[in-house]
């Protein structure tokens, strides 16, 4: 077994296990064990996956490639501590099996030491914000004293914090508009002609809870959840649930999830929709 | 296809500890799931996940007998189903319980606990949770983790100031930003998902993901022939890691039903209050 850690610049963004005969693929489309959000980042873009007796990463014909420690590559073995360029991100290859002595790195001196606690603590969210300040400063180099009573177990009072000033909130995400989908019902039953996709999940089928109900006919129930469209960083992606409901998007059949762009038609048990942005 | 339920949980003591401060409890017929990790010195902690388990398992039972909606505490969040929001308004009023308890009696002042909850009604399934307990979903051969732990390391990591590896050596792991009972509200973080037939979801307490990592858990649910059976072998695992806290789960299972087998077949079992 190996571990994946994918990086930005320092940030650990997400971690994923590649088993022996396992396979980790990597891309922008949501449908990627390792989905990496950047237009630099094809669809599907690269692989890992356990070859014979060895973990390999294979590129995809991505369109800005891949990169083994700065090496562009198509097909290449892993070795523990591989660094893989995809787009601006890093994914660090750990090979557990192979694992050598736990390495002499910087210890965990970056966080402020506290007396070794087994029971559980509770801090208020005051102190907490303290507390991310201070190990903020510690990353950037701002020198920051130790807490000034070790005796106060932990989370120390906010007079014995340092002088830290407050710190602007961690860098924002590129200002995007919240954009909100909107699908209209061009053919078929449905309980509405209209629905707005306010929420991070909506449920085409005959169930109760369904959003988007529907309604079928005396001969043909539709299935509870045919179908979902999930909301997820400011994107819409519809994904099919039940074989029987026959999902299709724009006339082709769909069975994998799909990124819904202005104008896309789904088809779905019967029920013609239009998905669109709203302003 | 209608989706229905196969559930077992387990409690473990831990080869540490002398009291268990976790605890479980879950409802089939209102498709309530919860594990609570209490904290807090002199048993309290033990009675504040048990008023954690009760409260929300009470919650659901009232509002399914009385008028089958669901009473509302506190904000309604945007943007998820009305499930998530009666998990949302019952762990706010476990926070409410716990909290009151706390500042009235002396001797459990400073209790709190963690809390992860499921609401499954057919194949839509809701969660939340406050503090480090977590849920994963196991789909087919894949493990996923449905929960960000509120714990200090964790929030770290997520604003990129420590890296995963330095988290999970920090010495303040056991820190946790948001719990019942430590502040007058609190919000829980809410999902909804709709479950595929198959799917397994774990409730945890973090006495069992601190020793036993997510693949460890895939191998452990899958490899055993029964729920029982997968709850003994995680909590083995954990004992033989160390098992230096109290261990908690609760596996639930969506079967895919035929109606013959929903009318006539025998009940599994359909609840277990707090322990």
């Amino acid at each position: 077994m190996a571990k994946l850690y994918l990086k930005f610049e320092q940030a650990v963004l997400k971690e994923v296990t590649v088993t022996q005969g396992g396979m980790v693929t990597i891309g922008r489309l949501p449908d990627n064990m390792i989905q990496v959000d950047n237009l630099a980042v094809s669809g599907h873009h690269s692989k890992i996956y356990w070859e014979t007796d060895h973990y390999v990463v294979e590129d995809n014909n991505s369109l800005n490639g891949t990169f083994v420690n700065n090496q562009k590559i198509s097909k290449v073995t892993l070795k523990d501590g591989d660094n893989i360029l995809v787009g601006k991100h890093t994914i660090t290859f750990k090979d557990e099996w192979h694992e050598d002595e736990p390495e002499q790195r910087v210890p965990t001196a970056i966080l402020p030491a506290v007396p070794q606690m087994e029971a559980t603590v509770v801090l208020d969210t005051k102190k907490a914000k303290e507390l991310m300040a201070q190990a903020r400063a510690l990353r950037d180099g701002v020198p920051a004293p130790p807490p000034a009573a070790p005796a106060a177990a932990g989370p120390t009072a906010s007079g014995t914090m340092p002088a830290v000033a407050p710190t602007p909130p961690p860098p924002p995400p590129p200002p995007a508009k919240e954009r909100t989908g909107m699908l209209t019902v061009l053919e078929g039953k449905t309980d509405q002609p209209q629905y707005v996709l306010s929420g991070k999940l909506t449920v085409i089928g005959g169930a109760a809870q369904a959003t988007v109900k529907l309604k079928g006919s005396m001969f043909r129930r539709p299935p509870d959840v045919a179908a979902i469209v999930r909301k997820q960083d400011n994107k819409y992606f519809v994904a099919s649930q039940d074989k029987k409901a026959n999902l299709k998007l724009n006339g082709a059949d769909l069975d994998h999830q799909q990124e819904l762009q202005e104008g896309d038609t789904i088809e779905v048990f019967g029920v013609k929709l239009n998905f669109e942005y709203h302003d | 296809m209608n989706l229905t339920v196969q559930v077992a949980g387990k409690s473990d003591l831990g080869c540490v500890r002398t009291n268990n401060e976790d605890n479980y409890g879950y409802d089939t017929r209102y498709g309530v799931f919860v594990v609570c990790d209490g904290m807090g010195g002199q048993a309290a902690g033990e009675v504040a996940s048990k008023m954690g388990v009760d409260t929300i398992l009470e919650y659901f039972r009232k509002a399914g007998t009385d008028t089958g909606k669901y009473p509302v505490e506190g904000a309604v969040l945007e943007g998820v189903s009305e499930s998530a929001n009666a998990l949302a308004s019952s762990i706010r009023l476990a926070n409410r319980s716990i909290f009151e308890a706390a500042s009235k009696d002396a001797g459990h002042a400073g209790m709190g606990s963690t809390v992860v909850a499921a609401l499954v009604k057919g194949s839509f399934l809701s969660i939340a949770h406050v503090g480090d307990s977590r849920i994963y979903l196991i789909r087919k051969d894949s493990i996923q983790q449905l929960t960000n732990d509120h714990s200090l390391v964790m929030e770290q990591v997520r604003r990129g100031l420590i890296t995963q590896e330095e988290a999970e050596r920090s010495n303040m792991q056991n820190i946790i930003i948001r719990a019942l009972g430590s502040e007058e509200t609190v919000e829980p973080d809410v999902d909804d998902m709709v479950a595929q037939p198959g799917d397994i979801l774990l409730l945890a307490s973090d006495g069992l993901t601190k020793h036993v990592k997510d693949n460890a858990l895939l191998s452990l649910v899958r490899g055993a022939p029964t729920l029982t059976q997968a709850c003994d072998a995680l909590i083995q695992a954990a004992r033989d890691d160390g098992g230096d806290d109290n261990i908690t789960c609760v596996l639930i299972r969506m079967v895919e039903q035929p109606w013959y087998r929903r009318w006539f077949g025998k009940g599994n079992p359909q609840w277990q209050n707090s322990i």
